[in-house]
């Protein structure tokens, strides 16, 4: 991992078009300020790793996604 | 979209997803399969060698009111215009007892038009200190259709 210390108002430049930089410093935490072009995806990691966890769980090989959803049928069925 | 689940005919149409979705992202290509032996669900169905595919609903089989905010990054993501018709997807998974729950925090979206797909992560949800993602809840309840 890169460690790289910044302060109030400096940013760090990621690749070609993305910056990051300190726009608050406080006890409760870190604000930052992130430009980047509209098609690339920013997400939290707590958000995006509680969504792939949840991905990963739902996931079925495609040889059984069939009986996936004859059970999820039969699921509906029983309420 | 198609009706077949174990072969995919050549004029199925292959949805992109720029990103994957998390935890499976390098499957980029992905085809909608739906029919009528597996109403109300339609799957999601990678391509390609040992390719994931996902149990979906219309989010609005569910909660009728459902009307996620499409923020203008997933717009320009999904090559979509404001107004455009989007095809909405909660991948729906079975716990071990026997639930089935829908994410509805994270949909999926589909633009018929463009092709392309974008799982929707917002990034102002509820987490963080003060809610931690621990109680960023998306398994709603199933039955509840």
């Amino acid at each position: 991992m890169l460690v790289v210390s910044r302060k109030l108002d400096e940013s760090i430049v990621i690749g070609d078009g993305i910056e990051i930089k300190v726009l608050r410093v406080g006890r409760e935490g870190v604000r930052l300020g992130i430009t980047a072009a509209p098609h690339v995806s920013v997400h939290r990691g707590e958000i995006y790793n509680a969504i792939r966890r949840a991905n990963e769980s739902a996931a079925a090989p495609d040889t059984s996604v069939e009986s996936l959803v004859a059970r999820l049928r039969a699921s509906q069925k029983k309420h | 979209m198609s009706t077949e689940v174990g072969s995919v005919p050549a004029d199925t149409a292959v949805i992109a997803f720029a990103d994957g979705l998390p935890g499976f992202e390098h499957q980029r290509r992905f085809v909608l399969l739906s029919g009528p032996s597996f109403e109300p669900f339609t799957i999601l169905r990678g391509l390609g060698p040992d390719a994931p595919s996902f149990a979906t609903i219309d989010p609005r089989t569910i909660v009728p009111e459902y009307a996620p905010h499409v923020s203008p990054q997933d717009l320009a993501r999904l090559d979509a215009a404001p107004g455009d018709t989007l095809v909405w997807l909660a991948i729906v998974s079975l716990d071990a007892s026997g639930e089935a729950t829908a994410n509805l925090r994270a949909p999926v979206v589909v633009s018929p038009a463009s092709l392309r797909g974008v799982q929707l992560i917002d990034i102002n949800a509820a987490a963080g200190p003060d809610a931690p993602a621990a109680q960023y809840r998306f398994d709603h309840p199933l039955r509840a259709a």
